[in-house]
């Protein structure tokens, strides 16, 4: 934490000079703008100070921010704009944004909007910016981002002659890897007769039943060409390619013997931090407590274990957004909105932010060289193939069920086709009912 | 309360003369006392509940601009089994139906067990006392985490055990439909014993030692002084822990979203906790709500056979 805090604080006064010369786009009569967020944990203070130097160096515009937990700005946010008082700033994650654009609580941000507020999509990573739009139009700047990454233990690759800086990048040597990687109890290889799959000293790679260990199914559907809902927005992560990929990722459990059955994630972190397992997919979120824990270890971006159309992988994202407002709301508040949040995700501002424990969000901040040689810097390159769960109004109805679907497949209860086709009509049955709410 | 009173009775006649005067034959006294709770009950019982019935019948959300309304829609979707809706409500109405037929007979079992154990002159009463209380001031998801841990698939206490000590395979609880069940259950009893315990603990403390000396000097030994002296004395705790349970275990919500996420399957999906999932994941508030008058039904229909039982036991011990 307090590496944190002065880290900001060195920044800070760097760029408040820098700052300070900088043109701003707003020119109008000084206003108040309030800023709804929910950064409320240790970003906190991060949050805080950057609030703070933009109130410094904006004379004629003062942000009043307040953090709140998420679900309460959830619930709260439809009631505040029906009755006009939402805040003029609203953070909006990406879970929640589709929902609120299509019922309309968030006003679409023009393009020469952007462009007199100085905001220029391109700066930022294509699917990131695109996570809040909708129908061809804008509604928010990402501000803060996290992605399901992998892990990967140097010290136990090398044990299973890995070489440790050749992170496998495809399905098969990725396959080979983790079968390296995997050992028995008695010392015996998957290939090894007599192997016992159900006494696993080392092995592979962690796969586990809740929604985290879901992303890799994600991820390996993406990276097949599959996608979890269709163009009309039905669930459809039941392609011939979701199947497929969805296969590989349960075969191995069951087929290769190279991941653990019935596994949770709790499980799979402390196998992980305890040098059992070579690969662990999660949250990018857990860095801090290995770096902590003095691991040797590195971060990849997720392998295209599902497929070779294209690299992707899952990532949460928050998202600056206009609020729908009154009629007569001020103008001046916009164009200061837009002004706030322009240099809230600025380069300089974003790379003050990471601190706080997000990814980038821009290329421009991934090339800093704070970042040399700190293992999150295994997955820069691919920034630009994170997809957020978002585009479709209905989250609730898409993910409940695939998550559902990803446990019943993992945990061998049904098959992958069995267990896919289920998740997509009990998602297609509620899609229909929710539809309904939006005419 | 008391001003008022003395004041009427010295000077019965004084209201008659003086109308204004709020004495308590003014026909506008009784309203007055219970104003200040009506004013609560009326903001915080009575609107909720018209407006929730309001918004049951309409296609509602705050964000649009109209309110379509659908009459009985979402009542009738609970009775067509080919809704998701009907499918997974009665799912989690039955799920929430066995965990209150099997938690709550152990959480008076073991609270009276313990009670019994700790009325008696131990060594070490008040510390037992406060260890048996004491997990019920944690909150729900400091529980439920512990418990989660505890029965985790791989790594859990218990499967350590059961891998260590007796040699077997790991049993994944948390992910195997039934079993799902038991950290959720031992959970709850770890956690709200402690409550029914005290209850018990003050009802065994009111009992007069002169019936157990009686029995002592007819002969009776243990048994039949619980049977026949303990339990009757202890019959009118026993039906307020009861219903006060029963009720609670209906309300089952934060155990089974921290332990199991409501799974494998939505087997231990409990109602409220699907009324939240239709609420707030799948943002359907008229259906979600409409489900929690659903709910309220049945847990009517059970409030009024408790007092039927209660009503009878009364009349039975009179």
């Amino acid at each position: 934490m307090r590496k944190v805090t002065l880290a900001v604080t060195l920044l800070g006064a760097l760029l408040s000079a820098a700052e300070a010369q900088a043109q701003s786009s707003y020119k109008g009569p000084k206003v108040t703008i309030t800023y709804l967020h929910g950064f409320t944990g240790a970003d906190r203070p991060v949050m805080e100070k950057l609030v703070q130097q933009f109130n410094a160096t904006h004379p004629n515009i003062v942000v009043r921010a307040q953090g709140q937990p998420w679900g309460t700005t959830w619930q709260q946010l439809p009631s505040l704009v029906a009755s006009g008082r939402a805040a003029d700033v609203v953070v909006i994650n990406e879970d929640q944004i589709t929902n609120f654009v299509a019922r309309g609580a968030v006003s679409p941000l023009t393009d020469a909007e952007l462009k007199t507020a100085g905001i220029d999509k391109g700066r930022f990573y294509g699917p990131l910016f695109k996570t809040a739009d909708y129908q061809g139009k804008s509604y928010g700047v990402p501000i803060s981002s996290v992605a399901y990454v992998m892990f990967y233990n140097k010290d136990l690759m090398k044990k299973a002659g890995l070489d440790p800086n050749k992170v496998p990048q495809t399905r098969a040597d990725f396959l080979k890897a983790a079968q390296a990687c995997t050992t028995d109890k008695s010392g015996k290889k998957p290939d090894e007769a007599g192997f016992d799959a159900k006494n696993l000293d080392t092995w592979g790679v962690s796969l586990y039943n809740n929604w985290v260990g879901s992303r890799a199914a994600y991820a390996a559907i993406l990276q097949n060409g599959g996608s979890l809902v269709d163009k009309n927005l039905n669930a459809s992560f039941n392609s011939p390619q979701a199947v497929e990929a969805v296969q590989f990722m349960v075969d191995l459990v069951s087929k290769y013997n190279v991941a653990r059955p019935n596994s949770t994630e709790e499980a799979e972190l402390a196998a992980f931090s305890q040098g059992k397992v070579c690969f662990f997919p999660s949250g990018q979120w857990y860095l801090d407590r290995f770096e902590q824990q003095k691991m040797n270890f590195g971060v990849a971006f997720m392998p295209r274990v599902g497929g070779t159309k294209q690299d992707a992988a899952w990532g949460g994202s928050s998202h600056l957004t206009l609020p729908k407002q009154k009629a007569n709301y001020d103008k001046n508040k916009r164009a200061a909105s837009l002004e706030f949040i322009n240099w809230m995700t600025s380069p300089a501002q974003n790379l003050a932010w990471t601190e706080a424990g997000s990814l980038p969000v821009m290329p421009a901040v991934a090339k800093d060289k704070k970042f040399e040689g700190r293992p999150i810097q295994g997955v820069f390159e691919k920034l630009g193939n994170i997809y957020a769960t978002s585009g479709f109004p209905w989250g609730g109805q898409v993910l409940g069920p695939f998550d559902n679907a990803w446990a019943n497949a993992y945990s061998g209860k049904k098959s992958v086709k069995d267990a896919l086709n289920d998740g997509v009509t009990e998602a297609n049955k509620q899609i229909e009912q929710a539809r309904k709410s939006f005419r | 309360m008391r001003g008022v009173a003395s004041m009427s009775v010295t000077t019965p006649t004084g209201a008659a003369r003086r109308p204004a005067r709020l004495g308590d034959a003014h026909p506008l006294v009784p309203y007055l006392y219970i104003l200040p709770f009506a004013l609560f009950f009326l903001v915080f019982v009575v609107y909720p509940v018209g407006f929730g019935f309001y918004v049951s019948l309409h296609r509602f959300d705050l964000l649009s601009d109209t309110q379509p309304f659908v009459g009985l829609e979402f009542y009738r979707n609970l009775f067509d089994m080919s809704t998701p809706q009907a499918q997974f409500f009665w799912n989690a109405m039955k799920n929430t139906a066995i965990f209150t037929v099997i938690s709550v007979p152990l959480l008076i079992a073991t609270a009276l067990g313990l009670a019994l154990l700790l009325n008696r002159p131990i060594f070490g009463r008040a510390f037992f006392r406060a260890v048996f209380f004491l997990p019920g001031v944690l909150t729900v998801s400091v529980m439920g985490i512990l418990w989660r841990w505890m029965f985790d698939n791989q790594i859990g206490l218990v499967n350590a055990i059961q891998t260590e000590l007796l040699g077997g395979q790991p049993i994944p609880f948390l992910s195997t439909e039934n079993i799902a069940w038991i950290p959720i259950i031992v959970g709850t009893v770890w956690w709200t014993i402690g409550f029914n315990m005290t209850l018990y603990l003050a009802a065994l403390g009111n009992i007069s030692q002169s019936y157990y000396e009686a029995a002592d000097i007819d002969g009776a030994t243990a048994w039949p002084k619980f049977r026949f002296i303990t339990w009757p004395l202890l019959a009118p705790v026993t039906l307020f822990v009861f219903v006060t349970t029963v009720l609670a275990s209906f309300q089952l919500f934060g155990q089974s979203l921290v332990i199991t996420a409501g799974g494998p399957n939505r087997t231990t999906q409990s109602a409220i906790l699907y009324i939240t999932e239709e609420a707030f994941s799948n943002n359907q508030f008229s259906s979600a709500t409409a489900m929690s008058f659903m709910f309220g039904l049945v847990m009517l229909i059970f409030t009024y056979l408790q007092f039927r039982i209660m009503a009878r036991d009364a009349r039975g011990e009179a």
